[in-house]
């Protein structure tokens, strides 16, 4: 089961981002990192890399996940985004209302995730 | 106009890229940085990059208020709410609304403030004191702290909800001590600025000696302090002495043992090393034990040398006050290449 789906993932966790890159490059994605906000945001703004969804943590340095959620869901309403966390509910009803469309939350199995990310992509 | 972001660190240089991507947003911003960095100048540069420009901004300090008197302040008041109340008075939600509302100080905000504010946030609506009715805002709202308010949050001091509804977008500005790279770009930044304030007088940039010297310095009060500096330079012209007497003021703090600074030890470490400039990566010969040896050889070496110079170089009475044996002594004094002055070399 090989995809060519470019996934741009994004956290500040390095071991979380290099466990999450390294599982969707093994399922065939073409993946993208950034451990901040503002570098992720620079790459979706950048256009060049056209991609198919997007997975960020909610709490990162300088631009939060909510915050990136909301910019590019104004700008690019189709493209799918999952919310990843591992805080309290706060920010997880702030990413519901950022339009996150899933929000999965820590820990959760590598499966899980790359199955939410298939049935969004599928849609 | 308010003034530029002046810097050419990496923080300032984030910090200005950070601007350009997140004003237009017009998400709650927190702005976090030791008093004195210019949190309000980077508040007023979002507000100047965004479309709410030409829009309110308004200010208010959290912690210059008491509780109650903030509240009205922020939200208003209707007639008659409570004694004394005889006119309708505007909070400051009111006055800033379609623009920015910038809650200097947060840090300091009561936690029954915060809970009121949060509810703002997320309602986008208020109600002033003694009114029925809630009123509508459209604000930005941008925080600004010294406060450490994850530290704040494990006290209890700080709602961890509040937090992460103010903190969407963050910005941390470094204490200057942090970025003496900066310290050049914003004298000549000042200097300009008095000069034209001043009208024709000539003003002098301070030497390189100074401006390196400012550099060295730890600058507890940052950007602000750097600015009383530059003004006391032009009003009383010797530059020399008012940095003497800025070294001289924090003197006793500096060397405190509690207040390390890391400028300091840095240099120490490099001096103790001889690593001058060579990258602590690339370098293989480094290692813990290996710089431990050349520490101890480095102050073996002096303080032998030290007593050797006050006995006029007699051995015997060296090894004495050092406890060392004769031969011990005369082993140390090879091993650390350790001669005498020229003056008792003759003898």
């Amino acid at each position: 089961m090989v995809s060519s789906y470019k996934v741009l993932i994004i956290d500040d966790t390095e071991e979380v981002l290099s466990a999450l890159c390294k599982f969707f490059k093994q399922k065939g994605y073409v993946v993208l990192s950034a451990s901040n906000g503002l570098d992720g945001l620079k790459m979706i703004e950048s256009g060049k890399d056209d991609l198919d969804i997007i997975i960020t943590d909610l709490v990162l340095p300088n631009i939060s996940g909510v915050a990136v959620i909301s910019i590019v869901k104004k700008k690019f309403p189709k493209l799918p985004v999952i919310a990843i966390t591992g805080w309290g509910e706060h920010p997880e009803a702030l990413a519901k209302e950022a339009k996150a469309d899933l929000v999965m939350e820590k820990p959760f199995k590598l499966p899980e995730l790359e199955k939410a990310a298939r049935d969004l992509l599928a849609k | 106009m308010g003034p530029p972001i002046i810097g050419v660190s990496e923080n300032i240089k984030k910090i200005k890229e950070l601007v350009e991507h997140v004003a237009h947003t017009g998400f709650n911003t927190v702005i976090l940085g030791e008093s004195g960095v210019g949190k309000e100048v980077i508040a007023q540069n979002l507000y100047q990059k965004s479309p709410r420009v030409g829009k309110p901004f308004v200010k208010i300090n959290c912690a210059a208020l008491p509780e109650g008197l903030l509240e009205s302040e922020l939200f208003g008041y209707e007639r008659g709410a409570f004694t004394g109340a005889e006119q309708k008075h505007r909070g400051k939600f009111q006055m800033a609304h379609g623009g920015v509302l910038l809650l200097d100080e947060i840090g300091d905000m009561s936690l029954v403030l915060q809970a009121k504010l949060l509810h703002v946030l997320q309602s986008g609506e208020f109600a002033p004191l003694g009114s029925e009715k809630d009123l509508k805002t459209d604000t930005w709202v941008i925080a600004a702290t010294n406060h450490d308010l994850k530290q704040d949050i494990s006290d209890g001091k700080f709602r961890e909800d509040l937090y992460y509804r103010l903190n969407i977008i963050k910005i941390y500005i470094s204490p200057l001590r942090e970025r003496p790279e900066d310290i050049e770009p914003l004298i000549d930044y000042y200097l300009d600025q008095y000069a034209s304030q001043l009208g024709s007088v000539k003003i002098e940039r301070p030497t390189r000696e100074v401006i390196e010297r400012l550099k060295q310095y730890h600058w507890p009060g940052n950007v602000r302090e750097l600015q009383n500096i530059l003004k006391r330079m032009l009003v009383l012209g010797d530059s020399h002495l008012i940095v003497d007497e800025l070294f001289e003021a924090t003197g006793q703090k500096q060397s405190s043992p509690m207040v390390p600074n890391r400028e300091q030890s840095v240099e120490t470490v490099r001096s103790f090393l001889d690593l001058d400039n060579k990258n602590l990566i690339d370098n293989n010969s480094f290692s813990l034990k290996a710089a431990k040896k050349k520490a101890v050889d480095k102050v073996e070496r002096e303080i032998i040398a030290y007593v050797l110079d006050k006995m006029d170089w007699n051995r015997s009475k060296a090894a004495k006050i050092l406890k060392v044996s004769y031969k011990t002594l005369l082993n140390k004094i090879t091993e650390l290449s350790i001669n005498p002055p020229a003056s008792s070399r003759e003898n």
